[in-house]
């Protein structure tokens, strides 16, 4: 009983992170903004990809410690690399570049 | 405590790290883990506020549940609005604390950071709000 319970909630992880890929990923192919399109990445990337860890976490327990390497990976990637795409899509402008003196 | 507390944390996110890597605790393996993570380079740190810290972390904590609802907020939105906001900035000469709070910005779905501006200060954030009419809904 107990296996068949995680089974069926580890397909609905799974299930609900898949929807949210489709969903994230779709607009990608769209005409709409850039940061648009990023900001529907972050929902699939992130919040999608974490739902489809959690579920396979319950199917296969036995590889929690790659599976929460995955999390962290994950977590910490995302943020670095949405941060630099986010920066590379502004174009050079005055006020960012006063951030930039430091006296040695 | 709190001039050693950035070391403290780097050393022990480097040992969990090669723990979960190698998945073995035995002590010779963590003598290993333990002498990579205290090799590995480190930038150098200035002594870590405890408090902003946890404030930092517990905020960033509660951005996962809020992060889901946005996005189903989203999902089920006619429509949308973008729109350029900014946000004060906790002490950019702190990594791990503006780390957090741009993980915090930009896991949900809602905005997400697009650089520093005004010297550091504040956060340049991109949000992606949905309409309240319904007519601003595209094909």
């Amino acid at each position: 009983m107990r296996g068949s319970f995680s089974d069926h909630a580890s397909l609905l992880l799974l299930g609900a992170g898949l929807i949210l890929w489709f969903w994230g990923t779709w607009p990608l192919l769209g005409k709409h903004s850039y940061l648009r399109k990023l900001h529907a990445l972050s929902v699939a990337d992130t919040l999608g990809s974490s739902l489809m860890l959690l579920g396979l976490l319950l199917r296969i327990p036995g590889q929690w410690p790659l599976l929460t390497l995955a999390l962290v990976g994950l977590i910490v990637w995302n943020t670095i690399f949405g941060y630099v795409l986010a920066a590379c899509s502004l174009p050079a402008h005055p006020s960012r570049r006063t951030g930039q003196e430091h006296t040695p | 405590m709190r001039r050693l507390l950035p070391l403290l944390l780097s050393t022990a996110f480097r040992l969990a790290l090669w723990c979960l890597l190698t998945s073995d605790l035995s002590r010779l393996n963590l003598l290993i883990g333990l002498v990579v993570a205290l090799l590995l380079p480190r930038a150098r740190s200035r002594p870590l506020p405890v408090r902003l810290l946890l404030k930092a972390a517990g905020r960033a904590l509660l951005a996962i549940p809020q992060a889901y609802l946005e996005a189903l907020r989203l999902i089920v939105a006619p429509g949308v609005v973008e729109l350029e906001t900014s946000e004060p900035a906790t002490d950019r000469a702190l990594p791990l604390l503006v780390f957090l709070d741009v993980f915090r910005i930009t896991l949900t779905p809602f905005t997400i950071v697009l650089g520093l501006e005004d010297g550091g200060r504040r956060y340049r954030i991109h949000s992606l709000l949905p309409a309240a009419a319904p007519e601003a809904s595209e094909p």
